[in-house]
């Protein structure tokens, strides 16, 4: 894959890409609208092939920071579609109808970070059992761990 | 039309490491869907390495996995090294290889042994385990322990490889690879292996794509991906070998790749220990200050698959978030796949296909009538249902 080409290539079919950056040898971060995601994703995924890898999701300051990483293995290149949605309103359209293999991380970011997937074909819990408390986020900034 | 009935395998069951719980709704024999249930043992890793410094965070994460507790410090090295932008020395890159290498055989003897147990073929499950031995012994001498090898830093690794511990593990994988070449016959050649694994738990190259799937059960479709030769890291780019690809999807193919890839980890091996020789080098690390502020993404491939770390750094000294996927994370989701259509008595092999962690040594699957919730079968019949397959199949090869 030509990293150039490819990134000439996205910026005309997507025009709302905010950004574009390498943040290293061969990772590329994409700077992306909520809106756009399913969009982008499903031309990563299905049009050009790529391999899904993982969804990380993290409390940052500008708000809930969700990054989903594509694999070009022809290349060597990962790249990453990075939303950030407030922290007010955490929701987001799910990826599950595009790509299956996300419905597990979706469900732990839920567990982890309680940002609703909106359309997730099955919003349940994860790795948390039944008897954790609701509302109680252990990966937010503001959890308070209790000291034993 | 039979009655519906659930088959839960778990929440402790010998195929996996970490206890996992699957419900396999069946009408008669046939499986018909799996569900998949966890948390049981939820460590919360990521949590915790937010609290350590960048260097401890490497004896956090070799303790994710016991059996590739060198996959994640790998992957974790090349995610950190990557924000500096840090080259490790030549020789740190041959013995990162190495160790590397050595855990790939181990794991994968450990897979055919265990997968031979579940199919009643107990030759080869004590075959791949003696044969494994020598291996082991060999990290004890190198790394000073059978298991959690605590061989990488930051920057390097954190012990050399002598030329006379050189020598000895070249005599090592001497004397191992014609008995690899023994054990490799009695899986290829035996006609009951064929007819217990070809064509059951077929996964397409379109259901690996769909679920991320990677490592032999990617490679055993068909899919031609390894990130040692796509994103090659350590010294994989400066040594001869194959990437090792099986087109049938089967069981059957998963067991090949496997077995031929200990092959390619012997040769990369060797290689590797002719350039420590050469080398003279006594460099094995280099010193790294600080991590700036940035994002590092670094990958391995374990025995199973791509190991996958994301490491954001504020400037501090632990990471502000640590993200870890695991193999087994894409591949598990592949039984909805693999094992819906076939038998109850393929679910075993089929679930184990993919090599999942094995640790537990419980097993606690029982079978319930879906209507009356009568327990009918426990997790010593279920596999003994496996074996009597294997039994039956013998008959009929007239073996």
């Amino acid at each position: 894959m030509d990293i150039e080409k490819f990134n000439e290539d996205i910026k005309a079919k997507f025009p709302s890409i905010k950004t574009i950056e390498v943040i290293n040898i061969k990772r590329l971060m994409i700077y992306i609208p909520r809106e756009l995601l399913l969009k982008i994703a499903d031309h990563l995924f299905n049009e050009l092939g790529m391999r899904y890898i993982i969804v990380t999701a993290m409390d940052s300051k500008e708000g809930f920071e969700i990054i989903y990483h594509f694999s070009d293995d022809s290349s060597g290149w990962i790249i990453n579609l990075n939303v950030i949605i407030p922290r007010e309103k955490p929701e987001i359209e799910s990826l599950t109808p595009v790509i299956y293999g996300v419905e597990w991380i979706e469900r732990e970011i839920m567990d982890i970070l309680g940002i609703k997937f909106l359309d997730h074909p099955k919003p349940e819990r994860f790795i948390f059992a039944e008897s954790w408390p609701e509302c109680e986020y252990p990966y937010r900034r503001d959890y308070k761990q209790e000291k034993e | 039309m039979g009655k519906k009935k659930i088959v839960p395998l778990g929440p402790y069951h010998p195929l996996l490491e970490e206890p996992e719980f699957f419900k396999l709704y069946c009408d008669g024999e046939i499986v018909k869907d799996i569900v998949w249930e966890t948390g049981y043992n939820h460590r919360g890793i990521e949590k915790i390495c937010q609290t350590k410094t960048f260097e401890q965070v490497f004896y956090v994460v070799e303790r994710i996995c016991g059996i590739c507790s060198t996959s994640h410090p790998f992957a974790y090295a090349n995610a950190v090294e990557s924000i500096p932008g840090v080259e490790i020395p030549l020789r740190a890159k041959y013995i990162r290889s190495i160790v590397g290498e050595l855990e790939r055989i181990h794991s994968h003897l450990l897979w055919v042994g265990l997968a031979g147990h579940f199919l009643g073929y107990n030759t080869v499950f004590m075959w791949a385990w003696k044969y494994r031995e020598p291996i082991l012994d060999m990290f004890e001498i190198i790394t000073g322990n059978r298991n959690s090898y605590a061989m990488f830093t930051i920057g390097g690794v954190r012990r050399d490889i002598s030329d006379e511990k050189a020598n000895q593990l070249k005599k090592v994988l001497e004397d191992f690879l014609p008995k690899l070449d023994l054990l490799v016959g009695a899986v290829m050649d035996d006609p009951v292996l064929h007819a217990r694994l070809k064509n059951v738990g077929t996964l397409t190259a379109e259901d690996i794509h769909d679920f991320g799937a990677v490592g032999p059960t990617a490679r055993a479709s068909g899919v031609d991906i390894d990130i040692r030769r796509d994103d090659p890291y350590a010294a994989y780019d400066l040594v001869d070998w194959n990437v090792i690809i099986a087109q049938a999807g089967d069981v059957f193919a998963k067991a090949e790749v496997r077995l031929l890839e200990m092959y390619e980890s012997a040769k990369i091996i060797q290689q590797c220990i002719e350039a420590l020789k050469k080398d003279n080098n006594d460099e094995i690390k280099v010193k790294v200050k600080d991590i700036p502020p940035g994002t590092g993404i670094g990958r391995a491939e374990a025995p199973r698959g791509e190991v996958f770390h994301y490491v954001k750094s504020d400037g501090g000294n632990s990471p502000v978030r640590h993200k870890i996927r695991a193999p087994s994370y894409t591949c598990i989701p592949t039984f909805r796949r693999s094992c819906v259509g076939g038998t109850i008595s393929d679910a075993a092999i089929c679930t184990a296909a993919v090599d999942p962690c094995y640790c537990c040594t419980e097993r606690m699957a029982q079978v319930y009538d879906h209507s009356t919730g009568k327990k009918i079968m426990n997790a010593a019949e279920l596999i003994k249902l496996s074996q009597a397959k294997t039994r039956e199949l013998r008959k009929k090869v007239k073996l």
